[in-house]
C-alpha cells in the first residue's frame, strides 16, 4: 500500500504531463483547426526535428550559448551578491542600478546590442548573461544578508581573514539561497535565449521556432514548444538533483520550483 | 545621524548611475561610439521628455499598461486563489502540486506562438502570456506562506468558534500576507518584462511595439526611449506596490 502511494507519488509529474498532453489532444479535436495541430501530431513531427542535421546543430549551438551565459553569469553574480550582503556600502551602491534595471526586459535589449555586437553568439550570450545575473545577484544578496553574526564572530576570533570568512562562513551558509536564485535564473536563461534568437533570427531553437510560425508549419511550430518545454522541465529537475546534493544538509524549505518566469 | 547615514546612502547609489551617464556620454564624445549606434544621454533624454507629451506614444504606453494590469490582475487572483486552495485541502494539492511542477520551469515565451495561433493577434494572447508567467511566483509563494501559518492561530480561531471558510479569509490570508506580496513583487516585474516582449513579437502598438519598429529603421534614440520607459513604469509600479505592503501590513512586525 505504502510503496504504491509512494509509486504515484513518484510518477506524479509524469502522470501532469500526460493529464496536460491529453487535454490538449482533446481540446485540438474539440477545436479541429489547421492552425491547432493535435498532441500526437506534434510528437509525431519531434523525432524528424532532431534527427535533422541541421536543426540539431541549431538547437546544440542555443545550449551552449545558454551554458556560457548562464556559467559567466552566475560565476559573477555569486560574489557580487555575497559582497552586497556583507556589506553597507557596496549594497547601497549597486542597489539603485539594479532596481532600475531590473524590469527591464533583457531580451529588448537585444536589438540595440546587435547594432553594436552583430548578431553573432557573442550578442546572445551576452543577452543571456544579463538575465541570469540579476536573479542571482538578489538571492545571494538576500543569503549573504541573513547569514548569523556569531557564526562570523567566531570565525574572526578564531583568526579567519576577511576573505577566508567569505568563502567558508558566508558561502556555504548562503548556498540555499543562492541555489533558488540560480534555478530562477536557469529558467530565466532559456527564456532569453528563446526571444534572443527570435529577434535575432540567424540560428537556433528560438529561430526554428518562430520560422515555422511565420511559414505556417504548425506541426514544427508545436514540436519545438514540446522540445523547449522538455528541455525547461530537463534541465530543472537536473538542477534540483544537483541543488540536492548540495545542501543536502539544510532542511529543503522549497521542493516545488520556485522559478519565476 | 540616521538622516545623515541615508543621505549617504542616496548619493552612494546615485554615484553607479550618474557614473553610467558620464561613460555614455565620454563614449560619444571621445568618438568611440559613433552617434548612430549610440546617441549621447541628453539627446535621448529630450526625446523621451518630447515623447512622454506626445499624444501616439501616450497611447502606446496605455495599451502597455493594459495589458500589464490585466494579467497580472488576473494571474492575482488566479495565483492566490489556488495556492489557498492547495494549501487548504489535500486532494485539491495532489493534482495541482504535479501540474505546478511541469509547468513552472516551463518556458512560457515557447508558448507564445501556440497562444497567437488560438487566440489571435489582439489583446488576449498577449494578457494570456503574461497571466502565465505571472502565475505561479504569486501561486508558489502564496502557497507556501498559506501553508507556513502558525497551527495555533487556526486552533484558536476554531476554538472560537470560525466556520472554516472564514478561517481561510480571516485567518490564513492575512497570515500569509507577507509571503503573497512578496510573490505579487515578483510577478509584477515579471508582468512588466513579459508584455514588453510580447509585443516585441507580435503587435500594432505597445511600448514593445515602439521598439522594434525603431530597430527595423535604425533609429536608436527611439530605441532607448520604450526602454527607459518601462524601467520607469517598473519603479513607478513597483513604489506603488511597496506602498500597498506598508499599508497592508502595518500590524506585522518589520519584514
Amino acid at each position: 500500500m505504502m510503496s504504491w502511494r509512494t509509486l504515484v507519488s513518484r510518477l506524479a509529474p509524469l502522470l501532469a504531463c500526460l493529464g496536460l498532453l491529453g487535454i490538449w489532444q482533446i481540446g485540438a479535436l474539440i477545436l479541429d483547426t489547421d492552425s491547432f495541430p493535435t498532441a500526437i501530431d506534434a510528437l509525431r513531427a519531434v523525432p524528424s526535428i532532431l534527427t535533422d542535421k541541421e536543426s540539431l546543430i541549431n538547437i546544440l549551438a542555443s545550449l551552449r550559448r545558454m551554458a556560457i551565459g548562464f556559467g559567466v553569469g552566475v560565476g559573477l553574480s555569486i560574489p557580487l551578491g555575497l559582497m552586497m550582503g556583507r556589506s553597507r556600502a557596496v549594497a547601497s551602491f549597486f542597489n539603485p542600478l539594479l532596481m532600475i534595471t531590473y524590469p527591464v526586459p533583457k531580451a529588448a535589449l537585444m536589438p540595440i546590442i546587435m547594432l553594436w555586437l552583430g548578431v553573432g553568439d557573442l550578442a546572445k550570450t551576452l543577452v543571456i548573461f544579463l538575465g541570469v545575473s540579476l536573479p542571482v545577484v538578489f538571492h545571494s544578496f538576500q543569503g549573504a544578508r541573513a547569514v548569523e553574526e556569531k557564526m562570523l564572530w567566531s570565525g574572526a576570533a578564531m583568526g579567519l581573514s576577511a576573505g577566508q570568512r567569505m568563502l567558508r562562513i558566508v558561502l556555504p551558509s548562503a548556498l540555499p539561497e543562492i541555489l533558488i536564485g540560480c534555478r530562477t535564473g536557469l529558467v530565466l536563461a532559456l527564456i532569453t535565449m528563446i526571444t534572443s534568437e527570435m529577434i535575432a533570427r540567424q540560428s537556433g531553437a528560438g529561430n526554428i521556432l518562430f520560422n515555422a510560425l511565420d511559414m505556417g508549419q504548425y506541426d514544427t511550430v508545436f514540436a519545438m514548444i514540446i522540445i523547449v518545454g522538455a528541455m525547461g522541465i530537463g534541465l530543472d529537475a537536473a538542477f534540483e538533483q544537483l541543488r540536492k546534493r548540495l545542501v543536502r544538509w539544510s532542511e529543503p524549505r522549497f521542493d516545488l520550483p520556485l522559478s519565476f518566469s | 545621524m540616521k538622516g545623515r547615514v541615508l543621505t549617504s546612502d542616496v548619493l552612494l547609489g546615485i554615484a553607479p548611475i550618474a557614473l553610467m551617464i558620464a561613460v555614455w556620454q565620454a563614449l560619444i564624445s571621445f568618438g568611440y561610439a559613433p552617434a548612430t549606434l549610440l546617441p549621447p544621454p541628453g539627446q535621448v533624454f529630450m526625446r523621451l521628455v518630447r515623447q512622454l507629451g506626445n499624444n501616439e506614444y501616450q497611447q502606446d504606453i496605455a495599451a502597455t499598461l493594459f495589458r500589464l494590469f490585466a494579467g497580472f490582475a488576473i494571474a492575482v487572483v488566479l495565483g492566490v486563489g489556488i495556492g489557498l486552495a492547495a494549501a487548504a485541502s489535500p486532494a485539491v494539492n495532489a493534482v495541482v502540486r504535479p501540474i505546478v511542477r511541469v509547468l513552472a520551469p516551463l518556458p512560457k515565451v515557447a508558448l507564445y506562438p501556440a497562444l497567437l495561433l488560438l487566440l489571435g493577434f489582439g489583446h488576449e494572447s498577449k494578457i494570456t502570456l503574461v497571466v502565465a508567467d505571472a502565475l505561479f511566483p504569486i501561486l508558489l509563494s502564496t502557497y507556501y506562506g498559506a501553508s507556513m501559518v502558525e497551527q495555533k492561530l487556526i486552533w484558536s480561531a476554531m476554538a472560537a468558534g470560525t466556520p472554516p471558510r472564514q478561517i481561510l479569509f480571516k485567518v490564513v490570508l492575512p497570515a500569509a500576507m507577507p509571503s503573497v506580496l512578496t510573490g505579487c513583487r515578483i510577478g509584477l516585474v515579471i508582468s512588466c518584462i513579459v508584455v514588453f516582449l510580447a509585443e516585441m513579437i507580435t503587435s500594432t502598438d505597445g511600448l514593445g511595439h515602439v521598439l522594434v519598429t525603431a530597430a527595423r529603421t535604425f533609429r536608436a534614440v527611439d530605441m532607448f526611449v520604450p526602454l527607459i520607459t518601462i524601467s520607469l513604469l517598473g519603479l513607478i509600479l513597483n513604489g506603488l506596490l511597496q506602498w500597498l505592503r506598508s499599508y497592508l501590513l502595518r500590524g506585522f512586525p518589520e519584514v
